[in-house]
């Protein structure tokens, strides 16, 4: 494995005719990170994905993948990849597409058998190796996309939008395969509509809208510090109220107290205090943002940028 | 190697979707029809020469019958073979796999080659046979089978190729429009050459060369027709206004041509492809 980080690119840009789909894409993803690509429809995000494996070719703007330009033959060996439109032969059964899968990476014809079902385990598909995938539902095909993704222990795997067919219980599978893929070292990038899964699983997100990327950073960057502390609380006497109003008292709705300007290096010292004060503590949230108020709020301030008349068009 | 991982999956996709089993049923009909026809002709209607020129005629007609058959499933088969995997999304899981977009097109293109010449001489070897069932004899049997099948490997790549930037339907239409006009091109070729109308026999031979299969088709008459019959169709003056005889086979420079043309549409292809996005 070398040194160079797992995606890095640098003005990526791609017109289909006068149409913008993708404009000034620049970003680093670093290997073993999970990285969420997100962006609402036709922001550009699957014509990212796709220019990054060489599907497409670029109008102008440099990258490279696992340090090699894109579109490297010997890079794709190391590379997974769950389309968002996914259509596997439906002739063949799923143990088939992977060993044809398995013969495209150069996997050696003695592993194959071994590494298809690992890969039909992961997803949960082993009851179902043998079966063609015509008799397959949606949501198991696009289990059998996962583990085509997956097959080979790529370095990097790109899934787009990898839950969008699946039920809850498909989608905890998922969280748990993208898990198991981060303790491996592996670098996932992931596109998804479902933020709640992003949020759970991603170090780093980036937001792309109108072709271009609008905020990138950690989690922790993007929604910023906790705004407010809600605590449950019992035997809130006199002292007690006093005491909560000292320590930044915003809004009153017993149980719950809601606290603005308690920082994190403050909460177990004020605890203590109320503790002191004979207060009964049931409960201490943070309460902050979800990256869907963020993610709205940031594509709100876009479309209010004046600077933002370009067509676009995934 | 990669090529090979292409091919295998195509055949096994013609395979898997029951067209040669359909195909192959309905080939053994035609051959036990073309058996039971040559063996009912009544021979002692005709006097000798006259029943080896019906029996020629037939067989040449049956040819043609396979070669339309011949021809257009093969472009039917070869249209979608690419068309329908950037169609359906196939070709975004096969694609970003270390398999080069050149591998790709030579992999589909050698799986129907080796589909159509398997299915080309296992057809024809019975239908000749058929033939030779009911009492005929054919003439340069290998040849003229030789020939059906470059009439179809010319055919089918030009679908293949159309695949490339065309629906499915629109490349298999394409290519069975091309068979058409290359034939008529032929036949108009032979009544402009009797009815010494040099421009039009000119544009008719040019439209042959840039669609050659007629040509090739020609090299089946020629390789069927008995020897008496072809000394007939060069000195009689009545045979020579048949815009379907053939009185000399295919030249050298055409059949060398024939296999430019098609490595030039393979590469054409290619190129096509790796151009394209996905």
């Amino acid at each position: 494995m070398n040194a160079a980080p797992a995606i890095e690119a640098l003005g990526l840009a791609k017109r289909f005719g006068r149409r913008t789909a993708l404009e000034d894409l620049s970003m680093t993803v670093g290997r073993g990170e999970v990285f969420g690509f997100l962006g609402p429809n036709g922001a550009g995000k699957t014509t990212a994905v796709k220019l990054l494996l060489g599907l497409i070719r670029a109008t102008s703007g440099a990258a490279e993948v696992l340090g090699a330009p894109l579109g490297d033959l010997e890079a794709r060996r190391s590379i997974g990849y769950l389309p968002e439109l996914f259509r596997y032969q439906e002739w063949l059964t799923a143990r088939e597409v992977l060993h044809f899968h398995a013969n495209l990476i150069g996997i050696p014809r003695s592993g194959r058998r071994r590494m298809a079902a690992e890969a039909l385990d992961a997803v949960g598909l082993t009851s179902r190796a043998d079966s063609r995938v015509a008799s397959f539902s949606k949501g198991m095909q696009q289990r059998l996309g996962i583990a085509v993704a997956i097959l080979g222990e790529p370095e990097l795997i790109f899934l787009d939008e990898p839950t969008s067919a699946l039920d809850p219980v498909g989608r905890r599978d998922v969280r748990g395969i993208v898990e198991r893929l981060r303790a491996r070292g592996a670098t996932v990038f992931l596109n998804s509509h479902l933020l709640t899964e992003v949020e759970r699983v991603c170090d780093r997100v980036a937001f792309v809208d109108a072709g271009r990327v609008i905020a990138e950073g950690s989690i922790d960057e993007i929604l910023g510090a906790p705004r407010e502390v809600r605590l449950r609380l019992g035997n809130v006497g006199e002292a007690g109220e006093t005491l909560l109003r000292a320590l930044g008292l915003c809004r009153s709705d017993p149980p719950w107290y809601t606290m603005r300007g308690l920082v994190d290096e403050r909460i177990p010292s004020a605890i203590e205090q109320l503790v002191a004060a004979g207060v009964s503590i049931y409960a201490v949230e943070s309460a902050r943002a979800t990256l869907e108020d963020r993610f709205l709020q940031l594509l709100t301030e876009n479309d209010e940028d004046p600077s933002d008349h370009h067509d676009h068009n995934s | 190697m990669k090529i090979l991982a292409i091919t295998t999956i195509t055949i096994l996709e013609i395979v898997r979707r029951r067209v040669a089993s359909i195909v192959g049923i309905a080939t053994l009909l035609g051959v036990v029809a073309v058996a039971w026809g040559f063996y009912r002709i009544n021979k002692d209607a005709y006097n000798p020469i006259s029943a080896v020129a019906f029996e020629s005629a037939l067989t040449i007609l049956v040819a043609f019958a396979f070669s339309v058959v011949l021809a257009v499933g093969a472009s039917f088969l070869a249209a979608p073979a690419i068309a329908a995997d950037l169609d359906s999304g196939i070709a975004l899981a096969v694609l970003p796999r270390p398999v080069s977009r050149t591998e790709y097109v030579l992999g589909k293109w050698l799986g129907i080659a080796l589909t159509i010449c398997c299915y080309a001489i296992v057809a024809g070897v019975l239908g000749f046979a058929g033939v030779r069932f009911g009492g005929y004899h054919p003439p340069h049997e290998v040849k003229a089978l030789a020939f059906l099948l470059a009439q179809s490997v010319a055919l089918f790549t030009l679908a293949l190729v159309l695949g490339t930037r065309l629906p499915a339907i629109a490349a298999g239409i394409v290519a069975v429009a091309v068979f058409g006009a290359s034939w008529i091109a032929g036949i108009t070729a032979s009544v402009a050459q009797s009815l010494n109308a040099s421009a039009l026999e000119h544009a008719a031979q040019l439209a042959g060369l840039v669609f050659p299969t007629d040509g090739l088709w020609r090299g089946v008459v020629f390789e069927l027709t008995p020897a008496a019959a072809l000394v007939a169709e060069s000195t009689t003056a009545a045979h020579q206004i048949n815009p379907f005889g053939v009185t000399a086979p295919p030249t050298i420079a055409f059949l060398v041509w024939c296999a430019l043309w098609v490595l030039a549409v393979l590469a054409i292809g290619t190129v096509s492809m790796r151009k394209r996005d996905i």
